[in-house]
């Protein structure tokens, strides 16, 4: 080789070398740590970031899990659910006083008082009165788009407001100032955990028209934090709400969310000190971190209020019989689930997630393929079957399906998997004469068992298209229970007969159960006051950041 | 000349009628309801009828066309299903994002390209030879994805010398955020100047006039450069022409690698979702830019080589 040429390959070779050298770091772990404040300091701007774009801040439209979200700490509510702790599987899904510092239910179930707190403001200043409720509920009634419009159809006169043919909503009594009054059809045990979802905030009717209409992106703040900036896509900055009604919240100056991070760089800046917060941490980044000594005091995990599996069609052979429905049950291997979702999951044997009231003590389905064959054979498929699997683009529920297919193939059952988009998924699996067997999830509008229970399994929500109960599973008896359980005015009456119908499902098997999504959260060593919350994922109300008395990060 | 250009200018138009036309017939075609899109997948029969009514999927396709065409043809690109931000607003925010990165990546290709390649036509079977040839194997072999997140990886996290993500404020952060996107970009595109840029040269330098410049003394820069060189320019303006629709539009990987606000990424999510009005809007954009694109690339290589100029005879 010439000596030039040496020389070009040397100068090569030594940047190369530099900046691999760069990335060999002795250590890997956090960067900064704790200032060691006792109690929590004020102060501070939090970073953490999101995988996909914030869609919109209209609290009546955000939907996905990432705009509930930024809106639950930008609105408040009339309740609100309590602050997760570490360890306590309830905690975050019971409701506290939010807005209304007390609430009582009348005796009939129908009837839902609300009381304000004093001085309640909203960013701007002025003061949250009971007619900007009534507004902000009439506002998601008439909105044709709106996906909450569903969750307030028990309040009297709400449908036919919705539908135009009257101009008020009875159900909706200011009785002054500071009293807010809800009048609902019938009883309903549910309807207070929808009073604390970010849809039902206040508003008021001038700021509205003043907006044109339009809050995708004006946000009249009642929540700790405020919008201060938005660059669509790449950044949403918040800060500290001055007028919140707790005068001791938030303890951080502001939040900034960065939008659009893939998962991968958003490790990346985690581990430079860059992101403070980091979730939906992939497989091997979370292996990675959990066996680190140095991150593993800053790792935190919560099941998520969801559960995922496979939904059958009970209507159609095979999965007309039980029989075969708890034969699959059985052949799933729930351990090797765990496994591949990297322990972000834990294994389930019916509808609702752990931590959740009404969730009942049910005997777990074991890996037992040779119980699986035998029920196969009783139920007169001894050989097994051919069927069509539907899956949906993601790499997740692609690995599940493959999961499914092997584990089903050793009771004889051949699975052919078929992946859909989204919106032709959901169009194949809602129509009765659709896809009969499919991956399933579902993941609740507010922590309360009739959240899952209904709108699966209850036959109501069966329709000639795109139903929610997909199984299209109708049985009386569980149609009653689930009657009975929302109109029950004793919470533990109530408690029961969903554990009624915990236990009934579970037997009937409508669905192959899979598993809960665990979340997973990983912080900086000087975040505190932070755990995952089962509902607002995120919730910026007690997080403080523990820096040096300038208001520093202090390098580890 | 005028002739030329109005004449193209009504074809363009009517390839992008047809494009749009057909892009909504094949959205449409896909059996799912886009009102899923815009309620949610909890949504009952009711809140997913008011919403179908709401947004007029409830009529029969053709009406839902003539709905769309008509309101183009007053400006107005619709919402998107998703997000409910007017249509236009999207494409003006990131449209200029996915301008910079393309262009910059583009200026990239061609800046070190170009050189590679008369480099290695003019050094043919010696080592620049031999290094344009590594660079060509594995800009053209090694997915973006890959060269992205190496990228990202080595340079930004590593060696700290470019920002890991985003799209940075000011000029200088702008372009510092912009570099390293634009090289993984560059890349793939590279390969190909390199590949075009050597051929032609060979080419041109074993040509008659190119030894006739040889024999009368011309200096050898000169003959590369002015007498093989420029011949050799129209076919890759060409393929810039064509190269920038598919950088204005094909950045998908890269932008979602690097978080880059473009229209990529923007694009795959309203796919995905079936968000119509987005999906029409982005095919439109993409089809007004290729289509002037190429219109100026063909301009300009008639200008370069007149024998491409419709109105030659070959006299």
């Amino acid at each position: 080789m010439p000596m030039g040429d040496r020389c070009a390959f040397r100068v090569v070779a030594l940047a190369v070398a530099i900046a691999l050298g760069g990335c060999d770091r002795d250590s890997r772990g956090p960067r900064y740590r704790g200032a060691g404040n006792a109690t929590p300091r004020s102060g501070g701007t939090l970073t953490c970031s999101t995988s996909v774009a914030v869609p919109t801040l209209d609290p009546a439209i955000a939907y996905d899990e990432v705009g509930v979200m930024v809106v639950a700490n930008l609105y408040e509510t009339l309740l609100d659910y309590d602050a997760a702790v570490p360890g306590d599987p309830t905690s975050g899904t019971r409701l506290v006083p939010g807005l209304a510092e007390r609430w009582t239910v009348s005796a009939d179930g129908r009837s839902y008082r609300f009381e304000l707190r004093a001085g309640a403001r909203y960013a701007d200043g002025r003061a949250i009165v009971a007619g900007d409720l009534a507004y902000a509920l009439r506002r998601v009634l008439k909105m044709p788009d709106s996906p909450y419009g569903r969750l307030l159809s028990g309040i009297t006169g709400a449908g036919a407001f919705a539908a135009g043919e009257r101009d008020d909503v009875p159900g909706l009594e200011i009785a002054d100032e500071r009293t807010f009054v809800v009048h609902l059809d019938a009883a309903d045990a549910a309807f207070a955990y929808a009073m604390a979802m970010p849809f039902s905030a206040p508003l008021r009717e001038d700021f509205v028209v003043a907006s044109g209409g339009d809050l995708r992106r004006t946000v009249l703040a009642s929540g700790p934090l405020r919008l201060d900036r938005w660059d669509e896509g790449q950044r949403l900055v918040l800060a500290r709400n001055p007028h919140y009604w707790d005068p001791a919240r938030p303890f951080l100056d502001g939040v900034t969310v960065l939008e659009n991070l893939p998962e991968n760089t958003a490790f990346l800046l985690f581990e430079a000190g860059r992101l403070d917060l980091l979730d939906h941490v992939a497989a091997p980044d979370w292996i990675w971190l959990s066996e680190q000594a140095a991150w593993r005091p800053f790792l935190d995990t919560r099941a998520q209020m969801s559960v995922f599996g496979s939904r059958m069609n009970v209507t159609v052979p095979p999965f007309d019989d039980a029989r075969v429905r708890r034969a699959l049950n059985l052949a799933v291997n729930r351990d090797h689930i765990v496994k591949l979702l990297a322990g972000r999951a834990v294994p389930a044997h019916g509808m609702l997630p752990p931590g959740l009231a009404g969730r009942a003590e049910l005997p777990p389905y074991p890996h037992d393929p040779a119980g699986a064959r035998v029920l196969l054979a009783e139920a007169g498929y001894p050989d097994g079957f051919a069927v069509d699997y539907v899956t949906v683009p993601n790499d997740d529920a692609n690995k599940l399906a493959q999961s499914l297919q092997a584990d089903l193939a050793a009771v004889g059952v051949r699975m052919s998997i078929r992946v859909l988009s989204w919106p032709a998924f959901l169009d194949t699996v809602g129509r009765k004469d659709g896809a009969p067997f499919s991956m399933t999830s579902w993941i609740m509008d507010y922590p309360h068992a009739a959240s899952f229970f209904d709108p699966r399994f209850h036959s109501r929500a069966i329709g000639d298209a795109s139903s929610s109960n997909d199984s299209f599973y109708a049985v009386p008896e569980v149609d009653r229970l689930l009657d009975d359980a929302r109109g029950a005015p004793d919470p533990a009456a109530a408690v029961a007969l969903y554990q009624q119908v915990d236990r009934r499902l579970h037997d009937d098997a409508p669905w192959i159960w899979g598993y809960h999504a665990v979340m997973t959260e990983a912080m900086q060593p000087y975040v505190k006051g932070f755990a995952p919350h089962p509902v607002w994922v995120r919730d910026f109300r007690d997080v403080w950041l523990d820096l040096d008395g300038r208001g520093r990060r202090v390098p580890r | 000349m005028i002739a030329f250009v109005l004449r193209r200018l009504v074809w363009s138009l009517a390839a992008i009628v047809l494009v749009v036309s057909a892009t909504f017939a094949m959205v449409v075609a896909i059996p799912a309801d886009p009102a899923r899109a815009l309620v949610g997948a909890h949504a009952d029969a009711e809140t997913l009828g008011r919403a179908r009514a709401h947004y007029c999927l409830d009529r029969s396709l053709p009406e839902q066309y003539g709905c769309y065409v008509g309101r183009l043809a007053h400006g107005d690109l619709g919402e998107s299903y998703r997000t409910r931000r007017p249509v236009a607003d999207i494409l003006w925010a990131r449209a200029w994002p996915t301008v910079q990165l393309a262009l910059a990546a583009l200026v990239l290709q061609l800046a070190i390209g170009l050189p590679l390649g008369a480099w290695s036509a003019v050094r043919r079977g010696r080592w620049p030879d031999r290094v344009g040839g590594v660079i060509t194997l594995v800009g053209a072999s090694v997915p973006t994805f890959v060269l992205g997140t190496l990228a990202v990886y080595v340079l930004a996290f590593g060696a700290g010398w470019f920002p890991v993500a985003g799209y940075g404020e000011g000029l200088a952060g702008r372009l510092h955020h912009l570099l390293l996107p634009a090289l993984t970009l560059a890349c793939a595109g590279i390969a190909t100047y390199v590949r075009v840029a050597r051929a032609e040269l060979i080419e041109q330098l074993a040509a008659d006039h190119v030894r006739t410049a040889r024999a009368k003394g011309v200096a050898e820069m000169s003959v590369v450069f002015r007498h093989a060189g420029r011949n050799a320019v129209a076919p890759l303006v060409a393929v810039a022409g064509v190269d920038l629709g598919v950088l204005f539009g094909g950045a998908v990987v890269t932008q979602t690698v690097f978080a880059w606000p473009g229209l990529g990424r923007e694009t795959l999510l309203a796919v995905l979702d079936l968000d119509l009005p987005l999906i029409l809007g982005v095919t439109l954009l993409a089809a007004v830019a290729v289509v002037i694109v190429n219109l100026v690339a063909d301009l300009v290589v008639t200008r370069l080589d007149p024998r491409t100029d419709p109105r030659f005879d070959g006299s």
